[in-house]
């Protein structure tokens, strides 16, 4: 639990299709309270369960540059003591409510939620309420929780085979701005450095109503839940917050190339990553069908290709913001990366010029409809199956995405129409100005000890 | 020493007065699991569908018992060989066509390849149920087993096999069956890379003859259903021949004290694997067992984990649970921590056993646990398709009755602090536990050698 990894789409073409069949349309209630929180209750009534889901505007890129991986060890804080509750009496009051509960940090938020039994609703939005009016922590609890991150890091990266690749060391070679391109799990000393004043400022600078949302999904009363919130979370006093740095990276001019040592992998691999379009632009949403054309499924032009015609791998694995999101829930500068492992008889150019060959058949051409319907269809399979996850969690992560990045959680229901309006020409566009060379970085692992080292 | 959870205690009612007191919440909504059909084809084939949801999908999984335990002797993987070789197309579908039907319904034909079962399924949109139910039945019924495949396959497999026996966590567990389960099926998990080489197509061609078959398997389907759902089901499996019965090799578990020490050189943490054999689910203590688990270290705020996690920070992901398999459990305790502290967080790990089977746990710790339980029933039966069917499927693969749900939840409840420690005392010996350690021998030796008897 609390943890950096998460556990944790859509219709077409032009005028030429038919609208789909069945379709699905999320309740969507939105308002601010006077202290600037965002609120997004959508009601789900297929179990007695609700989802509370506190997003912060507070991820990963911006944390203090001396401070690598601090807004993810600042996360584990949130569970050492509020106001009200002691160590410990955060979790204990979720589990004997019957719920389950879990954070994580990411890109451009850190999330705290709980899933309970509906009846229990006050009670989580009490404690989450309790949690934003302040932290009660110590030396002790941060000297514990540089421990437990310490640890994390190692079982994640550190004693695993491939154990930051491609998803935290591809952002470091591929991005020139130190937000984008900084290790966002923390190097151990910075870790091991971080000081309890430091935690309490970033609590004071950040976790602000009015730089959060709260989501509810499930099974309450629209009514009684507004009043609930606004008794927990009205009084919670509005705090002046700094503005988000530029996080633009520069335009990439030429392909980079990066390798890494890993003595505990025994077999080589090789990922490539492309700067996403901005998001939200057409581009974007055209990028959202090719990921699906490219990367997603046994149906994949890449899979056939490299996995079936060619044999280099068994599988392939990769995505937008992956694999700690998706193309929905972040804001600023993104990768879209694939990756592979491979045997040590296939050089990474020949696994590249398979991968060069199956892109040329998005810009050399229109692609065909039948294509573009295809996976118009498995993102539309896809958005269903996110917001179905995890009890509702999922919907909840995207309506408090929406809230916080566009200040528009309702566009939940235009993300369909958004990737309908995708034409084979602009896809072949899209791929021409992004699916270039001079936007790629290609990481390949080799496995074996570092020179020097033991 | 005191623990924790008593600190937490004391510390709470002696501020009581001046902090606020969560509130309470309503009154519970009444749950009621969802409701099946379960019915049987004329060949043999079991069939449950749950209605459920009002998101347009279907998740529709097909368990054949066809798992690892099944492969004959020096055959290990033949069954994800198998797995692998029945998506490469079928009588009338190239591999292709096959993703690209499923794929044009919005979802993908998975198959995975498990201890005791292939998995064979998907989820797609609602309104494709009965075409999806169709395209299953073509895969398991009519595989190509296309033999150009073959080596590529073995290649793939052979690379997985490389990079997963690389991870600290499989090699502990592989060592930890291996000693607790010698020279059975459900230990032998890694075949040899040679071994794997020489894998031929009539070994393939035998073991699909040998485990798929209609009275083999039992496809759960849960979602919003297409009314055409049964209907297609019917005729798609109708006709497949029934096949033999399902048999599972008994486990006989080993109940002797042991440390086996795996060298992991430079390891910066240990991996460290602990457990015995248990009373398995269809035994009288066994719901017990499930609340002393979630007790001692299966929840976060369990005692082991608020001890090297919470309070000690060795370690980040520490966990027990009760592993189960056909009419056989394991309790486990698992955690990576650091290489310094291995010797330490052995210590505190079967402190915490011992003195929950020297004292019983008090009432209000054990309530808030047995809550816990009973929330996470509802979860567990509601949070998504494939998490009704994995309920559904545990139930009904130990052959319990399917009141077994029903009856979960007062059974947690009806659990008393005694019964907690008679069980920790009947079944948590110290004496008869296996522990696997994966770490780096030169620093973790002496750590851990006063565990070894």
């Amino acid at each position: 639990m609390h943890r950096l990894l998460p556990l944790a789409a859509f219709l077409i073409g032009a005028n030429s299709l038919p609208a789909a069949s069945v379709s699905f349309t999320v309740p969507v209630t939105y308002y601010k309270l006077p202290n600037g929180l965002r609120v997004i209750l959508s009601r789900d009534t297929t179990a007695p369960t609700v989802v509370t889901a506190v997003y912060y505007r507070i991820g990963f890129r911006i944390e203090p540059k001396d401070r690598t991986g601090f807004a993810h060890l600042f996360e584990h804080m949130m569970f050492q003591g509020s106001p009200n509750l002691g160590k410990m009496e955060f979790s204990r009051l979720v589990h004997e409510n019957g719920g389950i509960l879990n954070g994580s940090t990411r890109f451009d938020f850190t999330n705290y939620y709980e899933v309970l039994p509906s009846n229990k609703l006050e009670t989580t939005l009490w404690a989450e309420a309790d949690r934003m009016k302040g932290l009660a922590v110590n030396e002790e609890n941060l000297k514990n929780q540089q421990g437990v991150v310490g640890n994390e890091v190692k079982v994640n990266v550190l004693n695993q085979p491939y154990g930051g690749f491609p998803w935290l060391w591809m952002p470091q070679y591929a991005n020139r701005n130190w937000f984008n391109a900084h290790n966002f799990y923390g190097d151990l000393h910075d870790i091991e450095s971080a000081k309890l004043g430091e935690v309490q400022a970033f609590f004071k600078t950040y976790y602000a109503p009015n730089n959060a949302a709260l989501a509810l999904v499930g099974d309450f009363d629209l009514e009684q839940a507004r009043a609930m919130v606004a008794k927990y979370f009205g009084p919670i006093p509005a705090a002046k917050v700094p503005p988000i740095p530029d996080l633009n990276e520069p335009p990439q001019t030429k392909e980079i190339h990066a390798s890494r040592k890993d003595a505990l992998a025994n077999r080589p691999a090789l990922a490539f990553a492309y700067h996403m379009p901005a998001r939200n632009s057409t581009e974007y949403f055209a990028m959202g069908l090719i990921d699906q054309m490219l990367a997603q499924g046994d149906d994949s032009l890449l899979y056939e290709e490299l996995v079936k015609k060619r044999g280099y791998t068994g599988s392939i694995s990769g995505g937008i913001n992956y694999p700690l999101g998706d193309m929905f829930d972040y804001s600023g500068p993104m990768l879209w990366t694939v990756s592979l492992i491979h045997d040590a008889n296939r050089k990474p150019e020949e696994i590249l010029s398979g991968v060069d060959s199956v892109i040329e058949s998005l810009t050399a051409n229109p692609v065909e409809q039948k294509l573009l319907d295809r996976n118009v269809t498995k993102l539309r399979g896809y958005l269903y199956d996110s917001m179905t996850q995890f009890a509702g969690f999922g919907r909840a992560n995207l309506l408090a995405c929406f809230a916080l990045f566009d200040d528009d959680p309702v566009r939940i229901n235009g993300l369909e129409e958004s990737f309908r309006k995708i034409t084979p020409a602009i896809i072949q566009r899209t791929a021409k100005e992004y699916l270039n060379p001079a936007n790629r970085t290609v990481l390949t692992i080799e496995p074996g000890a570092v020179k020097g080292e033991k | 020493m005191k623990s924790l959870a008593m600190a937490v205690l004391i510390c709470a009612s002696a501020i009581a007065a001046d902090k606020e007191t969560p509130p309470p919440g309503g009154p519970a909504k009444p749950f009621k699991l969802p409701p099946t059909q379960d019915f049987t084809l004329p060949n043999g084939m079991s069939v449950t569908l749950v209605p459920y949801g009002e998101v347009p999908l279907v998740a529709l999984r097909a368990y054949v018992s066809a798992g690892t335990v099944h492969e004959p002797a020096g055959q290990v993987w033949i069954s994800k060989l198998t797995g692998q070789l029945i998506k490469e197309g079928t009588a009338s579908r190239s591999a292709s066509e096959v993703a690209r039907e499923a794929a044009d319904m919005g979802g993908r034909v998975e198959v995975s390849s498990e201890t005791e079962f292939t998995k064979v399924g998907g989820v797609v949109l609602s309104e494709f149920g009965p075409k999806f139910a169709r395209l299953l039945a073509d895969v398991l019924r009519n595989p190509l087993l296309p033999t150009p495949e073959i080596p590529r396959l073995k290649a793939d497999l052979a690379r997985d096999l490389a990079v997963d026996t690389a991870r600290p966590q499989t090699q502990a567990n592989e060592r930890f069956l291996q000693t607790l389960l010698p020279d059975q099926p459900y230990s032998r998990l890694y075949p040899s890379a040679a071994a794997l080489e020489g894998y031929t197509l009539e070994q393939v061609q035998a073991f699909y003859k040998a485990n798929f078959g209609a009275r083999r398997t039992h496809l759960y389907v849960a979602g919003k259903l297409d009314a055409g759902l049964r209907p297609a089901i019917e005729a798609a499996f109708r006709d497949w021949p029934g096949g033999s019965d399902t048999s599972v090799p008994p486990a006989k578990p080993v109940s002797m004290r042991s440390l086996q020490l795996i060298d992991r050189p430079g390891a910066e943490q240990s991996t460290v694997f602990l457990g015995l054999a248990v009373p398995d689910a269809t035994k009288a203590d066994f719901v017990a067992l499930l609340v002393l688990n979630a007790l001692l270290g299966g929840s976060f705020t369990s005692r082991i984990t608020s001890n090297i996690r919470e309070q000690k920070g060795y370690t980040y992901s520490p966990g027990s649970h009760v592993a189960t398999r056909h009419h056989f459990a394991v309790w486990m305790e698992m955690a990576d921590v650091t290489t310094a502290v291995t010797g330490a967080s052995l210590k505190e790990i079967f402190y915490e056993i011992d003195r929950l089977r020297g004292e019983a746990p008090g009432a209000v710790e054990l309530k808030g646990i047995q809550s816990y339980l009973a929330g996470l029933f509802i979860l567990q039966n509601t949070i998504s398709p494939d998490a009704i069917i994995a309920q559904l499927q545990f139930v009904d693969s130990q052959e319990l009755p399917r009141t077994y749900l029903s009856d979960y939840v007062p059974k947690v409840m009806a659990v008393t602090p005694p019964d907690i420690q008679r069980v920790a005392e009947q079944y948590l010996a110290p004496g008869k536990m296996t522990i696997v350690v994966v770490g780096d021998k030169a620093k973790v030796d002496e750590q851990v050698r006063a565990y070894e008897k």
